[in-house]
């Protein structure tokens, strides 16, 4: 507390209380990670392939988010983009929009950078399993559903028919171009992209992310994953309740101000729940009648 | 426990021994106001003392708290308690302090806060005097004061002090205790019990209809656009509400640029950007983007979604909010009955 506490308690003598030692850990103090391999993927996105400094296995379930950080700029939740299958390493990717992202983004391959986590709630994977699978998944909203991608595609025989809608803004917006090359190839899993604009690189479909939903039939009896920017999830959900897929087999990946990680700071909240506790991931039945979800 | 009485000529003695054996911090004066700050001597305890700026909350979550330090590659946590005697707390803020006990405590234990908390020992005071904005006679009372180790009430010709735990009972050794008779133990009973008699603002509605009402109200814009209208989204009302605890968390560098602090400051989420995200290309989302949605959040906070976990309300009377808010339009038992006057 010293220096900083306006009541002048600070300036008395600390007496530390051995009774309140090692308790238990400090929430805010982060582990280490070396960056292994550092890619810039789109001209604001890098994707990052790290490993705990120590060595140690992260163990996480896909959905659950880290927060990422440098000492003297700060946190940021960032989901995890690779799956638990893939081990000894993991992935995150981070857009450069404020000070932490864009410190973080300078980094390469040989740096390090601060993590904690895995915090928060992934996927039910128990619910998914033996099911169709469907993931929407919007812009950057690739990255968190990526680590299930690769989980079920680790894991293929356990779900049944695996769809992936992507879309982006624009076909150089698009992320983790060597799967997505890999992806179009693949038996295991049905690709279907879009871009909202289209260039001359481009000739595949064009046009928002339900759009795809014309093309594809999906059986009520689907599990779905929608992850993307907010006003994506509305018009999804709306084209999902056309399909007659119930709402507790929805699954949502929201995106909130996460600072603390650990359900105190009161930033995620969405009436009564901490996003960072409670979700990201919610199936859309908990989310649909709380009057602050999109 | 049996209570203890203290003459008034001994409690000087007492405090004074109590102040030589270690920090004690207890509500003193600053200018017409009061403020809970380390006591030097006795005699600047304002024991008469109707509420303070702040709330004792401050000791243990401080307005500034380093979480983590680094200097160039080192990262090290930083809890540094300290053992403190926090003296002459009213019961009001006893029961915020329960409160954000349980809430650091759930889920993820906030080492930062509670070791702190635990390394004090709370010394509770039945308030002598209310302040003209106060309203915990009539609030939240299903929910008895807890968490405090010691119970101290003034009774004609000295002090009556009940100790409730190990805590509370080692304090007994620095002063000159005698038990207490049963009159003078009636007596501090009754005076505890006129104390809530004391504030003149009243809620008239109980807790659990509030709550509900609260839910039934929520998608009625008008009404929080009108009661936020004057809003200045300044976040005084959160600043001096002993049950926010909400913050943010920021980086400092210090001179040398090298090493520096991870910090975290009171937040407000009355305040315009509390739930803002950038979403990159100069673009944002603000989540709770009107006045009206922010000032609805605090009172659902307050009135609402914490009440199952609390067994009442998050709002404990003691008025600050009504008291510090520029507008003057954060008093709660003016709201409510607004809102209980509305038509469901």
């Amino acid at each position: 507390m010293k220096g900083y506490c306006a009541c002048g308690v600070a300036d008395m003598a600390v007496k530390p209380d051995p009774g309140s030692k090692d308790k238990g850990p400090n929430l805010f103090l982060p582990r280490k990670a070396d960056v292994l391999r550092a890619e810039q993927t789109t001209p604001y996105e890098k994707h990052f392939t790290l490993r705990l400094a120590d060595q140690s296995q992260l163990e996480f379930q896909p959905g659950q988010i880290l927060e990422v950080g440098l000492m003297g700029f700060g946190e940021i939740p960032i989901g995890l983009a690779s799956s638990p299958t893939r081990k000894n390493t993991f992935d995150i990717v981070v857009r450069s929009v404020g000070r932490v992202s864009t410190a973080v983004n300078k980094l390469e391959a040989g740096d390090s950078l601060l993590v904690r986590g895995p915090l928060g709630n992934g996927f039910d994977l128990d619910k998914l399993r033996g099911r169709d699978i469907l993931i929407v998944a919007g812009g950057i909203g690739l990255c968190p559903t990526r680590s299930l991608i690769q989980y079920i595609l680790d894991r293929r025989k356990e779900f049944k028919r695996f769809i992936l809608m992507y879309g982006t803004r624009e076909p150089k917006m698009q992320l983790f171009l060597d799967d997505l090359a890999e992806w179009r190839k693949s038996k295991d899993i049905e690709l279907h992209e879009t871009v909202d604009r289209a260039d001359p690189t481009w000739a595949g479909n064009v046009g928002v992310v339900t759009k795809l939903f014309n093309k594809v039939p999906i059986d009520p009896e689907t599990r779905v994953v929608v992850c993307g920017p907010p006003i994506m999830f509305r018009y999804v959900i709306s084209v999902l309740d056309s399909l007659w897929i119930p709402r507790e087999n929805i699954y949502v990946d929201l995106e909130r101000r996460m600072k603390c990680g650990v359900g105190k700071c009161g930033h995620c909240q969405i009436n009564d729940k901490y996003v960072c506790v409670d979700g990201p991931v919610f199936s859309f039945a908990e989310v649909e009648n709380l009057e602050e979800a999109p | 426990m049996q209570e203890q009485f203290l003459a008034d000529k001994a409690f000087e003695p007492f405090l004074a021994k109590l102040i030589a054996a270690g920090p004690v911090v207890g509500p003193v004066g600053k200018r017409s106001q009061f403020v809970f700050a380390p006591l030097r001597s006795p005699a600047e305890a304002r024991l008469d003392y109707d509420v303070t700026i702040l709330p004792p909350k401050k000791l243990f979550f401080p307005p500034a708290q380093d979480l983590v330090r680094f200097d160039g590659d080192k990262v090290e946590g930083c809890i540094e308690p300290v053992a403190m005697v926090v003296f002459g707390v009213h019961p009001y803020d006893v029961k915020a302090l329960d409160m954000t006990d349980l809430l650091f405590k759930e889920r993820n234990e906030d080492r930062n806060y509670l070791a702190h908390r635990e390394a004090a020992t709370l010394v509770a005071m039945t308030p002598q005097k209310a302040s003209s904005r106060a309203f915990w006679g009539s609030i939240g009372t299903g929910v008895e004061p807890k968490g405090h180790d010691a119970l101290l009430t003034k009774v004609p010709g000295g002090w009556i002090y009940e100790a409730r735990t190990p805590k509370g009972t080692a304090l007994l050794k620095h002063g000159d205790f005698a038990s207490a008779t049963k009159e003078q133990s009636s007596a501090a009973r009754k005076a505890g019990l006129d104390a809530g008699r004391k504030c003149s603002a009243n809620l008239k509605h109980p807790a659990a209809a509030v709550a509900h009402r609260m839910k039934t109200v929520f998608k009625d814009e008008k009404l929080w656009n009108g009661l936020a209208e004057d809003c200045f989204s300044c976040g005084s009302c959160n600043t001096v509400c002993p049950t926010c605890y909400c913050f943010d968390v920021q980086d400092r560098w210090n001179l040398d640029q090298k090493s520096g602090t991870r910090t975290r400051y009171w937040d407000a989420c009355l305040a315009e950007d509390f739930s803002k995200v950038t979403l990159g290309a100069n673009a944002s989302e603000n989540f709770r983007e009107t006045k009206g949605e922010r000032f609805r959040h605090r009172f659902m906070r307050k009135a609402s979604y914490l009440n199952e976990k609390l067994g009442g309300p998050a709002c404990v009377g003691c008025g600050r909010c009504s008291a510090a808010c520029t507008a003057d339009i954060a008093d709660p038992v003016r709201v409510i009955d607004t809102i209980m006057g509305r038509p469901s």
